[in-house]
């Protein structure tokens, strides 16, 4: 979260390299910050409303990975 | 190696802590003809195959009494022993936030079986070590079964049992359950450790040292009052961990005072759940650096190596800009020639031929079928293959999982610039459709901030304005197209990354923020889903052509030839010309004002009205060649810069209007996307002018 504050976009791998764990426990990590509310998912796919839209789904373009962002309660 | 020699490796017992003092009382007694034994895991850890290869037709599957999740239990009869096996749900964690891992916890607790076999992939060892983290906690001996050593080994992930079993202080036991290796041992080592009693004294995870007094304080407050058979330790953490279930459990059994006491502690250490994890997370890691002789991390795969420059500050920017340069310049290469043959031989050949027939027929209707709807509609047509060979480029891009890296680099750039990372993500959707780009602005939570990212938005460059730019360039710079878009996309983001700023100044001031993004690996791309977009793409544009780009050129057509007798005479025209004065100061004419102010409706429209108001006048010439013939290219460029910077279409004011909830708002977006486009349209070209350059 020290890291995640001091802002920035960071991928997976730097914050894995960066904390010296392998990437299997950095997904931990952060399912586990998201669970205690630290961390939000965003929502990679257009709101439901967006149905009928011929780019529906294909507007996404970081469509295939996650992506969260600092939840208010990790300012710290 | 006896694994009983494991336990307890020290040679002397650990003083019971709040979590620990439980477990010694409840172990099960050494020395039972019958045992009951849990299996626990992850999902894909291979817990069914043990659990198949133990029990064989011996099972039995129901549901978990009063749920509808499936529950397996079965027997196995090893040395005079029966075990009754119970395969318990894969779950990730302990936490009581899905059903599973409450059955599975519940189960442990509550039923107290003589053994807990925790399987674990060997291949991803450090994820599947924190729910052993979490198990170590609960009250039943475990044995540990490394399955995939097999997998692990090939992928280059060298574990030392022996010592894992030292540091862990339980037996471990590896396996490839697919292969039926290791079953034996591990029934061997059940029966182990069950016969250890109060000999087995694992190395349990502790929680981080700061937070440690404070649960040492809760299990003290809570120890009379946690009902049987919940140990007080493992409650006590929960509490710490914010655990809802157990939580409630606590606030109903406690005293009122006591309750508003231990709620004080735990208001006062909100934060203390992170103590927690971290206190596993060092658990897991001294784990595997005692362990694990080459761990993943070290090794470098082809995305790794690859991500190295497409990722880079630096070289990830360059990657970008080369390849939209290369996306432009295949486009016009391939695309543009293309085009200019569906307009001589596809649309003039049909207009000819539609005069031809109807020779006889009203003049109107001859002007409205051959100019108007061929003409401008049938002009739009003629670029599809430029949009196909763009759409199959991204298309390409996305498939092989590069466009997650070009947002990536993007929100780099952006942050370097003073852009905050929440506007860019809504902002980066536009690209594809300012819509989504407009909706995408609510996971902002500053209501100024999501304003201004709204009235910003509609500056991203969408698909549709690409288009119109990919038509018009080719007619007004030839071989340079590919050069000009290429800028044009490039001054765009610049006036992106100065709109970001203002966002960043009056609406985040002091505010950092944060992503992460989870890239996907490269791979080798799909024709099918390649094709796939493009078909979904291509189908989506021409009902768009189909529909009110045809309703708009039949307007236009109308407009352009009422009351006659020609189009100078017409009442677009008048209206055109009551715009002239603008359009002077950008070397434009009253025909392509027009052609602006019809793509309010949809952008392509811009280039239907442009073939219906030069169409009428160039017989035999396509029309770009006649747009090209009619506007000096610095006029050509003021163009196209106000193309990318104008009003945006209709459904994104329309979803202004909605997101914001304001027509005033509404209104300011349309007055300065008009200031912005003109005033930069005015500067290009009064710049030309002044350079005496394509004038």
């Amino acid at each position: 979260l020290q890291i995640l504050n001091e802002g920035g976009t960071h991928t997976p791998a730097d914050l894995a390299h960066r904390l010296g764990v392998g990437q299997g426990l950095l997904e931990q990590m952060l399912a586990d910050l998201e669970r205690m509310g630290y961390l939000r998912q965003m929502p990679a796919r257009c709101p439901s409303h967006c149905a009928g839209c011929p780019l529906d789904g294909r507007c996404a373009v970081v469509e295939g990975g996650r992506v969260w962002s600092l939840a208010e309660k990790s300012r710290g | 190696m006896n694994p009983l020699s494991l336990l307890n490796t020290n040679g002397k017992q650990p003083a019971p802590t709040a979590l620990e003092g439980d477990y010694v009382a409840t172990l099960p007694q050494s020395g039972r003809r019958t045992l009951t034994v849990a299996l626990a895991g992850q999902p894909n850890v291979g817990k069914s195959t043990v659990f198949n290869m133990l029990t064989g037709l011996n099972q039995h599957v129901g549901n978990w009494p009063g749920k509808t999740i499936e529950q397996k239990a079965g027997v196995y009869h090893h040395n005079g022993t029966t075990m009754h096996l119970i395969d318990l749900p894969g779950t990730y964690s302990l936490t009581a936030n899905s059903l599973e891992e409450r059955i599975a916890r519940d189960y442990i607790i509550k039923e107290r079986p003589d053994a807990v076999i925790a399987v674990v992939n060997a291949a991803t060892l450090e994820r599947s070590l924190y729910l052993l983290a979490e198990l170590l906690c609960l009250p039943a001996p475990l044995v540990l079964g490394l399955n995939m050593v097999d997998v692990a080994a090939m992928e280059g992930v060298h574990i030392e049992p022996h010592v894992l079993e030292a540091a862990l202080g339980l037996p471990v036991v590896p396996m490839v359950a697919s292969k039926n290796k290791g079953i034996r041992e591990l029934v061997d080592a059940v029966e182990t450790v069950v016969a250890a009693g109060e000999n087995y004294a694992p190395c349990r995870p502790d929680i981080r040292e700061d937070h440690r007094a404070v649960l040492d304080e809760l299990g003290r407050l809570i120890s009379d009052q946690v009902p049987e058979p919940y140990p007080v330790g493992w409650v006590a953490l929960k509490l710490l961990e914010g655990d809802d279930e157990i939580t409630e459990m606590m606030r109903q059994r406690l005293p009122g005072e006591i309750w508003r006491r231990l709620h004080a502690i735990l208001s006062e250490h909100e934060d203390a759940a992170l103590a927690v994890a971290s206190g596993r997370y060092e658990w897991i890691g001294r784990m595997i650096r005692a362990a694990v002789v080459r761990p993943r991390t070290g090794q470098i795969s082809l995305t790794d190596r690859l991500d190295r420059v497409a990722t880079h500050p630096l070289w990830g920017l360059g990657v970008l800009s080369g390849i939209l340069a290369l996306i432009f310049w295949l486009t016009y290469t391939v695309g543009a020639p293309l085009q200019e043959l569906l307009d001589v031989y596809v649309v003039h050949a049909s207009a000819a031929l539609l005069r031809t027939a109807l020779a006889g027929a009203p003049g109107w209707l001859t002007g409205l079928l051959a100019d108007g709807i061929i003409g401008g509609g049938g002009t739009v047509i003629t670029f599809l293959p430029i949009l196909v060979i763009f759409f199959a480029i991204l298309g390409l891009l996305e498939d092989i999982g590069y466009m997650a890296r070009a947002a990536f680099v993007m929100d780099r750039f952006m942050h370097l610039m003073g852009l905050h990372g929440k506007s860019f993500l809504p902002l980066f959707l536009g690209f594809g459709c300012n819509v989504p780009a407009v909706m995408g602005a609510r996971i902002i939570d500053s209501p100024r901030a999501r304003l201004l990212t709204i009235l910003l938005a509609p500056l991203v460059p969408c698909t549709a304005r690409m288009a119109v730019v990919a038509f018009l360039a080719p007619a007004f710079f030839g071989p340079s197209a590919a050069l000009v878009s290429w800028g044009l996309v490039l001054f765009s983001l610049l006036v992106l990354a100065v709109a970001g700023m203002v966002i960043s100044r009056l609406a985040f001031r002091g505010e950092h923020s944060a992503f992460i993004m989870e890239l996907p690996l490269y791979h080798v791309p799909n024709g099918r889903t390649i094709g796939l977009f493009v078909w979904q793409n291509t189908v989506a544009f021409l009902k768009k052509a189909g529909s009110i780009i045809l309703v708009m050129t039949v307007i236009i057509y109308a407009l352009s030839n009422f009351p006659g007798p020609g189009v100078e005479d017409s009442l677009l025209a008048r209206f055109g010309r009551w715009l002239a004065p603008v359009g002077q100061l950008m070397g434009l004419d009253w025909r392509s004002m027009v052609a602006l102010l019809s793509s309010f409706v949809a952008k392509e429209n811009a280039i239907a009205t442009l073939g219906v108001l030069y169409g009428n006048g160039a017989e035999g010439a396509g029309l770009a060649g006649t747009v090209a013939g009619a506007v000096a290219p610095a006029a050509g460029l003021a163009f196209l810069v106000v193309t990318m910077l104008f009003i945006p279409c209709a459904a994104t004011m329309a979803t202004i209007r909605q997101e914001t909830d304001s027509w005033r708002w509404t209104a300011f977006s349309i007055f300065l996307l008009l200031a912005l486009s003109f005033g930069a349209g005015i500067a290009v070209y009064q710049g030309a002018s002044l350079l005496r350059v394509g004038v």
